[in-house]
């Protein structure tokens, strides 16, 4: 072990002799350690909610989605389907016709927007319009295109009258309502003929990578797709600022924690200015002396950082298991507040930790190594 | 007790403090030779330089103007790693307060100049309980610097100072903290070290006659006034 090693492992033991040196190293390692808590904290919790809602989209969107490069249908979306059922037997497809109407009931009439989609059975809406018509399973609503058809009497939207038959959960970010149809209903209301506008593509197992799959399977078929990056993109990106955003923010705590470091260390090289001085003079060279302190701020930021990684975890584990924070129902997808401690991240938040702890030790370390050692111990 | 050759050579050597109207010359065109063995003890009035001579010859400090040779190297060229490590393998220092860490015990801060030198615990600790035995404190090797005497701290000093076998050893008032019997206690364990170990020795006091008890003194006047060597 180096002489400097030894004298910064001695320092930092010394707290047991309750020194002023061992108070103020004491202040910088509760600063620093309160700094990473509050930072593990709240990204375990930023991290719950940002997890609860990529599961949300996971659990209830589609993963991927077959488009035409041009207009508005697929040229021949029986081939697509054929190549896909071939090459990815285990993804579920569902062919899907999407338009906008205007859904009435007895008392009142909204746009929504309505999709056909070939794993329908029945006809339901959502939470949301049944809401805004007062309406619900049994009840009857007129679905009314905007497609026109020639009558005796001229042109007359096209029209159907069904009964709901189910009340499903909004899709994740959805603001109007939306009714879903059987295929072949959605195709005679929008279109008057079989067309497929888009194919939606789900695989659970391995959700985040069937875009490029697809891609793969319908190289060279003239159609686009979209990942599931892509069909959330600006959410995904909204809750990625947000981290960024709130990392920075809270992060501003450890550079304040750091600036206390940086005090504090320069406070212990000015109490132990003779202890440095006769350090050199029994030959410790300036290197050295800038190592010592480079360790003793390493050090103190090693063990600062620890402890407030270890209670910082604790506290987020402890928070989810017991649902200690809990939320209004119906309200959020969640009955109490999520925290999820990614070892990565807490991993990083002591890396930055340490990389403030070494940067605030340096500038005093470089001081001191530059003092001929007689400067100490010439007034005394 | 000088075989003749000279280990330390000062030659011209001025030092002063401070800039414009409130500098200070402490010492002025000064001359030393101390030959190899000898025991010389510098003497003069509060504030006349001792400790600052001391300072120059022990590389803790940088003359203004003047030449120091140590052994016949002129070591003002050398810079700050080799004058340390100059310091640590060829001089021992003993300060007027003891000046021991506060962290270390007794045996660890006799053994931190090995530990500076590259030497690992296990020869450190080695050589402390060698000199713990030489300044008889044997029983306080695991006693921190606040559980010894006065005069214990200051004889774990003058075994931290030899622990890396010097040539040379310097004293700045190593017994001015101390009451007269520790203080005859030190200076009689310096002396006797002095010997046995085959020291050049450079002991700064106020007590004349600690100083009648070396090989030679030199007698510092303020600057512009003429030095006296007995």
């Amino acid at each position: 072990m180096s002489a400097e090693l030894h004298l910064a492992r001695r320092y930092l033991v010394g707290l047991r002799r309750r020194t002023h040196v061992a108070t103020v190293t004491l202040i910088s390692m509760v600063g620093l350690g309160l700094g990473v808590l509050a930072l593990v904290v709240t990204l375990a919790l930023l991290e719950g909610f940002q997890s609860s809602i990529r599961e949300e989209i996971v659990a209830k969107a589609a993963h991927a989605r077959v488009l035409p490069v041009d207009g508005r249908r697929l040229a021949d979306p029986a081939r697509l389907v054929s190549v896909l059922q071939a090459e990815l037997p285990q993804v579920d497809m569902v062919q899907v016709v999407r338009g906008t109407c205007l859904v009435s009931s007895l008392t009142d009439a909204v746009p929504a927007s309505v999709a056909g989609r070939s794993d329908a059975l029945d006809v339901g809406i959502d939470r949301i319009l049944a809401a805004r018509l007062g309406i619900g399973v049994g009840d009857e609503i007129q679905v009314i295109s905007p497609r026109q058809r020639l009558t005796p009497m001229g042109p007359l939207p096209v029209r159907m009258r069904t009964e709901i038959a189910g009340v499903q959960a909004p899709e994740p970010g959805a603001e109007t309502g939306s009714v879903s149809l059987p295929l072949e209903l959605a195709q005679r209301l929008l279109w008057g003929r079989p067309v497929v506008e888009m194919i939606e593509l789900r695989d659970s197992s391995d959700p985040w990578r069937l875009g490029a799959r697809v891609r793969a399977a319908l190289a060279g078929e003239g159609v686009r797709v979209q990942n599931l990056e892509e069909l959330h993109r600006p959410l995904l990106l909204a809750l990625a600022l947000e981290r960024v955003m709130i990392f920075v923010a809270v992060g501003l705590m450890l550079v304040v924690a750091a600036l206390n470091l940086l005090c504090n260390v320069a406070m212990v090289a000015a109490e132990k200015r003779i202890d440095l001085s006769v350090l050199a003079g029994i030959g410790l060279p300036p290197a050295a002396l800038r190592r010592l302190f480079l360790l003793l701020g390493v050090g103190i930021g090693m063990v600062g950082s620890t402890v407030g990684a270890v209670i910082g975890v604790a506290v987020a584990m402890v928070l989810d298991r017991t649902g200690a924070l809990s939320l209004p129902r119906g309200v959020f997808v969640v009955s109490s507040v999520p925290f999820r401690v990614e070892p990565s991240m807490v991993a990083f938040v002591m890396a930055v930790a340490l990389v403030l702890a070494l940067a605030a030790s340096w500038f005093p370390s470089r001081l001191i190594a530059r003092r001929e050692p007689a400067e100490g111990l010439r007034y005394e | 007790m000088s075989d003749g050759s000279c280990l330390v050579e000062l030659r011209g050597v001025s030092k002063g403090f401070g800039a414009g109207s409130t500098r200070v010359e402490v010492l002025g065109d000064l001359d030393l030779d101390v030959a190899e063995g000898q025991l010389l003890a510098v003497v003069g009035p509060s504030g006349v330089g001792k400790s600052t001579l001391l300072h120059l010859i022990g590389l803790l400090d940088r003359p203004d103007e003047g030449d120091l040779m140590l052994d016949g190297d002129d070591v003002e060229l050398l810079d700050g790693e080799a004058r340390a490590h100059l310091r640590n393998r060829m001089i021992g220092f003993v300060f007027q307060h003891h000046y021991l860490l506060d962290e270390l015990d007794a045996r660890d801060n006799i053994g931190l100049p090995l530990r500076i030198a590259g030497k690992g615990a296990a020869a450190a600790h080695a050589r402390a309980d060698e000199l713990l035995e030489a300044v008889s404190l044997t029983d306080r090797a695991h006693h921190f610097p606040d559980q010894l005497s006065g005069g214990e701290q200051q004889r774990v000093a003058v075994a931290r100072a030899l622990a890396m076998k010097p040539r040379l050893l310097l004293a700045d008032e190593p017994t001015g903290n101390l009451d007269r019997e520790n203080s005859e206690q030190v200076f009689d364990l310096v002396r006797e070290l002095h010997l046995l170990a085959g020291l050049t020795s450079i002991i700064v006091t106020h007590d004349e006659e600690l100083a009648r008890m070396c090989d030679g003194t030199f007698r510092l006047a303020p600057a512009g006034q003429p030095f006296e060597y007995v």
